[in-house]
């Protein structure tokens, strides 16, 4: 039956809370180490699956990175055989409440079409805009592993770990989050272009996930920092470009 | 019992025997309360990679207050469940206070999600912070449950409001207690949305299934104590109105009769929820502690009538039917660890303190009742007690106001030297809040330790 001070006890709970969330928030890195760090490694496994092809005639899986939506993760697995995709499966995909309904009409729709289509260049099923862009943007970067792996094993064995290098361009900040691309460097030439980091959260994901996937390709098509912004996209695409110029500066110096 | 025991050493052996203080389970539950805190933060962390930019800092800010204010939510209705061993064991009292303050907590917290996660949405959208409300509302049509959320942060601000400590003094107290059951409501349609649109949940099957584990959990102690344990109850027992006593003026007593009443387990010291089936009464229960020491065939309580309801008791005819839930309480002999006792009772607070009088163990000379009262006229239950203490050779003591209307001095020094080896007794304490706050810094500073004083108050 101690004196009771409701007053005091505010203003603590208050400050408390306040200096926790900020406590909490602030130990978050910037970037995501997991990613960064996972997505390096990544490469030579996807490699290794597949030593001069052989492995991926009985049809090597990769898995693509994690894509987060405003219902869920979302990440695509394919099975690879002689550098066809022959099978599309969603390893992670949004669930609980509508969700789950989502995905059931969603993801086997949208592993049809990745067959198919044997890119990412795949339709949003309707009604499922986030699951479908979350699917892409893993989808495709299982593709960019592929690639890297065929790119690898089809390279001369000895040769082809010393050519290729990475280079990754400095971070460039948009209104929306931070763009740093990463490129893939053989030979002299851009084999792949990706983004380590790109906005994230609600509608920015969905843009990432439209605009990301496009910005790679044309990087590499046009091996230089000259390629069109993604229209809906214009911050995500200059951040994206400011990036890669500091990583082709670095590639050329 | 008590004219068996009759002073001497065996006596007192055998009362020492009986005595098995039980320790309040409030610091394992508090710390469980933590640790759960704790883990909910853990899923936050274990499900964000990265911060990178401002609006990410406030949509997670938005994602923790929103993930500590759905855990609390859960525990906030637990606390009103009326389980056995928070009402017994902790204390009604303390449990309703936990209550009051985490609710209290949880509101702000809901409202500090919902404005964080709204400017969070609308920075994304690449609007500014005044969209906020569009923003709001385009949320709330496109995300799923939000609608059912929206409508429950509606009833949780009305909740809020009329909870605030000076518009509820205003309000009539059914008035409160019918919006305060659409918490019930408000927390079934909030719920939803935390599911399907919250991010850890649809990322962890595991956090998913916690999350109806505590809910569901949550709602059967719910169902299981506020609706089918006083079914049960009142379907057993059959409890009536037997006859009403005024025992002083303005103080009445009501005998309740029944079947079984001491299979209810009610113990000196505590009380019921009661609910009168009388024109006008039916619909507002109110804690009474029992008088007497539960009988087979009755029970009794002594009321003080200062409000509607308790003025209305008087009115009562034998034969109406009760609704009664409980036992509740914690203020019993199962608190006390020394062989002496001191029982202080301020007015209306002498009717739990008459019964422990009655029934706590002990010799000749263990026990004493200090009694405080306006005048001698208003010393209700004084013929019972002069018995009681007559027979049991225990020491009955009273403070009335002088004839000038001056107050009693009870103070650390008068009581010293009314009961020499206070620092020694266990103290049971209960009257009006003002009175029990002076004699708890009284018997503070006669040397008795705040664990050894066991008091019970309502006040928030």
């Amino acid at each position: 039956m101690r004196k009771s001070h409701p007053l005091r006890r505010i203003v603590l709970a208050t400050a408390a809370t306040v200096s926790g969330v900020v406590l909490l928030l602030s130990l978050k890195p910037a970037s995501d180490p997991a990613s960064a760090s996972a997505a390096a490694p990544q490469q030579p496994a996807a490699g290794q699956e597949a030593p001069q092809g052989g492995a991926q005639a009985a049809g090597a899986t990769v898995t693509g990175d994690v894509a987060q939506t405003q219902y869920g993760a979302v990440q695509v697995r394919l099975t690879v055989s002689n550098g066809k995709i022959t099978k599309a499966e969603a390893v992670q995909a949004p669930e609980g409440g509508t969700s789950d309904q989502k995905t059931a009409l969603a993801v086997p729709r949208l592993n049809q079409e990745a067959v198919a289509a044997q890119s990412a260049r795949i339709d949003a099923v309707s009604g499922a805009t986030y699951t479908s862009n979350g699917y892409k943007q893993s989808l495709q970067s299982a593709l960019d592993q592929v690639r890297a792996a065929a790119d690898a094993s089809s390279a001369p064995a000895s040769s082809a770990p010393a050519a290729s290098r990475t280079l990754t361009g400095k971070v460039a900040q948009t209104q929306y989050g931070a763009v740093q691309v990463r490129l893939t460097v053989s030979n002299g030439k851009i084999t792949k272009a990706e983004a380590v980091q790109a906005p994230e959260g609600g509608t920015s994901a969905q843009k990432t996930a439209l605009a990301v996937p496009r910005l790679n390709q044309e990087a590499v098509a046009a091996q230089s920092a000259r390629i069109d912004a993604v229209s809906g996209a214009t911050y995500t695409s200059n951040g994206y470009k400011q990036s890669l110029q500091s990583a082709l500066d670095q590639a050329g110096g | 019992m008590t004219t068996t025991l009759a002073g001497g050493r065996a006596a007192r052996r055998q009362t020492m025997r009986r005595i098995r203080p039980r320790r309040s389970p409030a610091v394992p539950l508090l710390l469980a309360v933590w640790a759960g805190a704790l883990g909910v933060l853990g899923l936050w962390w274990h499900n964000t990679p990265s911060i990178a930019d401002d609006n990410s800092r406030i949509l997670n800010a938005g994602r923790i207050t929103g993930l500590l204010a759905g855990y609390l939510m859960a525990l906030v209705v637990l606390q009103m469940a009326r389980v056995p061993a928070l009402e017994r064991r902790v204390g009604s009292d303390r449990v309703a206070r936990w209550h009051a303050m985490s609710g209290r907590y949880t509101l702000c917290l809901v409202f500090a999600h919902i404005v964080l996660i709204m400017w969070g949405y609308a920075l994304q959208a690449g609007r500014s912070l005044g969209d906020i409300v569009q923003q709001t509302v385009d949320s709330i049509n496109q995300l799923p449950d939000m609608g059912k959320a929206a409508v429950g942060a509606g009833l949780f601000v009305l909740i809020g409001l009329t909870s605030i400590g000076g518009v509820r003094r205003r309000l009539p107290y059914d008035t409160w207690y019918h919006v305060h059951l659409l918490t019930y409501a408000a927390v079934f349609l909030t719920f939803w949305h935390q599911i399907t649109t919250g991010n850890d949940f649809a990322v962890e099957p595991m956090a998913k299934t916690f999350w109806y584990g505590l809910y569901g959990a949550v709602t059967a102690l719910v169902i299981w104590y506020r609706a089918i344990t006083p079914v049960r109850l009142n379907l057993r027992h059959r409890m009536r109105v037997e006859a009403v006593i005024e025992e002083t003026p303005g103080i009445v007593s009501v005998l309740i009769g029944g079947r079984k009443l001491h299979r209810m387990g009610a113990e000196a010291g505590q009380f019921f929820r009661w609910r009168f089936l009388a024109p006008g009464m039916r619909f507002s229960s109110h804690p009474y502690s029992l008088s007497a020491a539960p009988r087979p065939d009755m029970l009794r309580i002594t009321v003080k009538a200062i409000g509607d309801h308790s003025a209305r008791l008087r009115e009562l005819t034998p034969g109406t039917r009760v609704w009664a839930e409980g036992p509740y309480g914690a203020l019993t002999a199962s608190r006390r660890s020394r062989g002496k006792v001191l029982l202080v009772a301020g007015g209306a607070g002498i009717t739990p303190m008459r019964a422990l009088f009655e029934t706590l163990p002990g010799a000749s000379g263990d026990l004493t009742l200090l009694y405080r009262a306006n005048t001698t006229q208003d010393l209700a239950l004084w013929d019972e007690l002069a018995a009681i203490a007559k027979q049991r050779g225990a020491r009955l003591m009273y403070a009335v106001n002088s004839p000038e209307g001056e107050r009693p001095d009870i103070s650390a020094d008068t009581l010293q030297r009314k009961i020499p080896d206070i620092d020694r007794h266990d103290v049971f304490l209960c009257g009006p809040p003002g009175f029990a706050q002076t004699v708890f810094e009284a018997l503070r500073g006669a040397g008795v330790p705040a664990r050894r004083i066991h008091h019970e108050s309502f006040e928030m």
